[in-house]
């Protein structure tokens, strides 16, 4: 193991550095985690029901219709691996961390991070992890397995490496959805809520976005990118993704990134802590 | 001034019970009304943070709403008795029993014991119980008033078919605080296993599952197979959500109206018995580990 | 055998405490990823004794400075003595209760103020919150209002009661709290730590206040601080509390002259260049006045030959100050080998 003291004494900048600082972060939440033993089980528990719950709802929907919107059962089965999966992500790496950052800002301890001498964005971005939740990413990811042995068409390396694309741009996406508007707690004191907004426009992922009214379906594509982060990896694996919608997603995901730098800093500007 | 000076001239008698108090009832009834006044300055202020909350939950039905009239129509118009429009009251009505039924939380029972707000509480003659109680409900005005235009644009966007009875407008009036108590007793039921253990979140979600699915807060009941319809009778879940809505929506008759109150009766008294037993021992622990 | 107890007098002690423990049981980890893997697996836990056997009695109206290091066991002690923790062993009575069956009766005669705790509501301002407490402590309007205006005229907190509480400063926000926390008008009044983080002005003012409620409601006050300012200005009597037990118990100026090793001398002479080094350790002079320090047993020896030895103008003899009477105390408590072994490791 790397016993270097990754955050003194080196320079700051650069991908490898945000990686190292990642790791250590990494290090002392899984520690925290691991002191509550019982959660693993019991979040393995948690994934199986909530696994089992949305299969049921699955199965309901298959009662009564052979096909929603065009897509068959094991297709839909795939989208539902890939949010599930997708959920397992942001749960683990993203969601804790911008819980935290809202709560600090109405609390006014903010300023703790800023203190610190590297990237406010980065630091913010990397604190907190909840190793638990990858459970889920382990279901998401046999789900996504048992689906595709189920699809008529198989998978070749064009689908699997557009796959694994869009589901880097699509984690992105969400990432920087969540820190923008976290960002807005500078302006409006308290944010908490937006765990709550999210998880429950995420949850519209566990269809594809094709099945939705045309103005809901807009709104879930560019307003909260949910479109991006579940349904377009499952069109990649359902023979459906064009390049043009990947590289839409491409620049999106870029574009977005860049605001969602810029409007950090303006808010960071802005903020003056919670007891001025 | 003077009056308080002479008050409090005579010393400190140790242990004798010597200041007027206001009456037990009158006191319970103030506070609940003060509890409920203060929520409505706070929730108030974070109308816009309120906002956003109800936003992330509208979606929820809407998802249900959309998939299921989907199917409806892809099957010649209903499924399983429910038309588009019916689904759509079903699930509008859905919103306005889901913000009643948000209560306190598990999760607020951990911040509540490592910020010291739990030692507060005790420090007090009243039981904790009844801050929730008043705070949550007192929010519930705030919600009601966030909810209407919601509401409005759901009805617009999903056109409902709605032909409440009066018995049944009535029995929902009630139905929704009974919903109300029922899961606030049910969630400190939950909350209070914090005593024991650190992190009990894990818990708290196999109860927002079992609930989506026998509570009608996924589908209506009838949409279930018969076997999972005869598990929903044995649950508290039921009458948090599906027996308020179909109060509403009109699906139920006299009989089984006044029967699903008796219901809600039921389970409130059982969540009380089990509050009373769990939190004596809760007490107990938190008492001897400290914080 | 009435002789070995005090003598009870008209009123019975408001508080009362008789061989009081409280055990915790701690787990223990090393630092790292292995250990807190290895955790997971076995548990190595530890019991620590917070409070170790300490008695006390406290007569209604008295104010006591209970003092001792970080760990020693106070904030401990008070929250037993409030009725948040149950003790492990030994007798407690508060106001003829027991604290731990926190009957509403009790708890409606005490406060717990905590310096660094927050009882109101954050998000609205004070007055709305006292409101809340008049529900709660079921206290009739007529009495709150008096009381309420009372407590925010002598804290003179004034328009604060309308703000939001988060918009606060510490300061601001302490005396609100103390508003609050008083406003039923309790008998004891456990304070821990009231006047930490705040400047010494508002120090001033809540010692100034705490006073006066203890003058205006005979009411009993057991004080925690670090600051020695405090414990000064408002304690007869002070309660030395170190590792779980008590090390002293008796007035203020008991204390010093059971602790401090030293004296000081002041003396001013008529030729203020000589040198008194020879006498003992010259800690400050200035112009007319010489400072010694000098061992307590020697103090009159050395006093008498500096009386007849030098011409003394002017001469008084010292106690040292407070605070270092007080680190005297806690050094002393660290090499006391009386104490008990206090910990046992198992597993």
């Amino acid at each position: 193991m790397d016993r270097a003291d990754p955050i003194a004494g080196r320079p700051t900048r650069g991908i490898r550095a945000a990686a190292r600082l990642w790791w250590v972060f990494f290090r002392v939440g899984a520690m925290n985690e691991l002191q509550y033993r019982v959660n693993f089980f019991l979040e393995l528990f948690q994934s199986l029901v909530a696994l089992a719950t949305g299969l049921i709802a699955l199965a309901l929907v298959f009662q009564h219709t052979s096909s929603l919107a065009g897509w068959s059962k094991p297709e839909l089965l795939a989208v539902m691996g890939v949010h599930v999966m997708m959920g397992g992500i942001i749960q683990t790496l993203v969601q804790p961390n911008m819980d935290r950052l809202a709560r600090e800002v109405q609390q006014g301890t903010l300023d703790y991070a800023l203190t610190k001498p590297r990237d406010s964005q980065l630091v913010i971005s990397v604190r907190e992890v909840r190793i638990w939740q990858t459970v889920n990413v382990l279901m998401g990811l046999i789900v996504l397995g048992w689906a595709v042995t189920q699809l008529q068409r198989g998978i070749g390396v064009v689908q699997a490496l557009a796959f694994a694309g869009a589901l880097v741009l699509g984690a992105v996406m969400i990432y920087c959805f969540w820190l923008v508007i976290s960002t807005g707690a500078f302006w409006i004191v308290r944010m908490e809520e937006i765990s709550e907004l999210f998880q429950g426009v995420y949850q519209a992922g566990r269809w594809p976005v094709t099945v939705y009214p045309a103005g809901l379906r807009a709104s879930l594509t560019f307003l909260v990118p949910v479109a991006f982060a579940v349904t377009v990896p499952a069109q990649a694996l359902t023979h459906r993704l064009t390049e043009r919608t990947l590289l839409v997603a491409f620049v999106f995901a870029a574009a977005l990134f860049a605001f969602t730098r810029w409007f950090w800093r303006v808010g960071l500007r802005h903020y003056s802590g919670a007891s001025a | 001034m003077s009056a308080v000076v002479e008050r409090s001239g005579r010393p400190a008698a140790p242990g004798l019970p010597d200041r007027p108090r206001v009456g037990r009832v009158r006191s319970m009834v103030d506070l609940y009304l003060t509890e409920m006044r203060t929520a409505i300055a706070v929730q108030f202020q974070y109308r816009v943070a309120n906002y956003f909350y109800m936003i992330g939950m509208v979606a929820e039905p809407v998802i249900y709403l959309v998939v299921w009239s989907s199917v409806a129509r892809s099957q010649g118009g209903a499924v399983g008795g429910y038309t588009p429009g019916e689904f759509a009251a079903y699930y509008i009505v859905w919103t306005l029993v889901r913000n009643i039924n948000i209560v306190f939380t598990p999760y607020g029972w951990e911040w509540r014991i490592q910020k010291g707000q739990l030692s507060g509480q005790l420090l007090r003659p009243i039981h904790p119980i009844h801050y929730d109680l008043g705070y949550f409900a007192g929010m519930k005005f705030v919600v009601l008033v966030l909810w209407l235009p919601i509401a409005a644009i759901l009805s617009l966007a999903f056109h409902p078919t709605l032909q409440p009875s009066g018995l049944g407008i009535g029995v929902f009036f009630v139905a929704l605080w009974g919903a109300y108590l029922i899961r606030s007793l049910n969630m400190w039921v939950l909350g209070m296993i914090t005593f024991w253990t650190t992190r009990v979140s894990a818990i708290f979600e196999l109860y927002m599952a079992l609930e989506l699915i026998f509570s009608g807060r996924l589908v209506p009941l009838t949409l279930l197979p018969g076997w999972a319809q005869g598990v929903a009778n044995f649950l508290p879940f039921q009458w948090t959500f599906g027996f308020p809505i179909n109060a509403l929506v009109g699906k139920l008759s006299t009989t089984q109206l006044l029967e699903g109150l008796g219901m809600q009766a039921l389970w409130i008294g059982i969540g009380a018995t089990i509050i009373h037993f769990v939190w004596r021992a809760g007490i107990r622990r938190f008492s001897s580990v400290g914080n | 055998m009435p002789e070995d107890h005090p003598v009870p007098g008209p009123a019975d002690p408001a508080i009362r405490v008789v061989e009081l423990r409280k055990t915790f049981v701690v787990p223990e980890r090393e630092a790292g990823l292995k250990h807190a893997i290895r955790s997971l697996v076995r548990r190595r836990t530890r019991q620590v004794n917070a409070v170790d056997g300490i008695s006390f009695d406290i007569a209604p109206g008295e104010v006591v400075g209970f003092l001792g290091p970080n760990g020693a066991g106070k904030t401990t002690t008070l929250k037993m003595l409030a009725g948040l923790l149950y003790p492990t062993g030994g007798g407690l009575t508060v106001l003829g209760a027991t604290p731990s069956r926190r009957e509403k009766d009790f708890l409606s005669r005490i406060t717990l103020v905590m310096g660094n705790r927050n009882q109101l509501e954050w998000d609205i301002p004070a007055a709305d919150s006292f409101e809340l407490n008049r529900a709660i402590y079921r206290i009739p309007p007529q009495a709150f209002a008096e009381t309420r205006d009372e407590l925010v005229e002598l804290l003179e907190v004034g328009d604060l009661v309308r703000k939001p509480v988060r918009n606060l400063s510490l300061g601001e926000r302490m005396k609100v709290e103390i508003v609050g926390s008083l406003l039923h008008r309790p008998q004891v009044l456990f304070l821990d730590e009231p006047t930490i983080g705040l400047d010494v002005t508002m120090q001033k003012r809540i010692r100034a206040f705490v006073a006066e409620y203890n003058r205006r409601y005979g009411a009993t006050v057991l004080l925690t601080s670090h600051y020695m300012a405090d414990v000064v200005a408002l304690c007869k009597r002070v309660i030395v509390i170190h590792h779980g037990r008590i090390l002293f118990d008796g007035g203020l100026s008991g204390l010093s002259s059971r602790f401090a090793a030293y004296k000081t001398i002041g003396v001013t002479l008529d030729d203020p260049t000589i040198d008194l080094g020879a006498y003992g350790e010259v800690i400050h002079r200035d112009d007319q006045k010489i400072t010694l320090r000098v061992p307590k047993l020697e103090t009159s020896r050395i006093t008498a030959r500096l009386l007849s030895e030098q011409a003394v103008a002017d001469l008084t003899i010292e106690d040292p100050p407070i605070e270092d009477v007080i680190e005297t105390v806690f050094a002393s408590g660290e090499d006391d080998e009386r104490l008990p072994e206090r910990e046992k490791v198992s597993e």
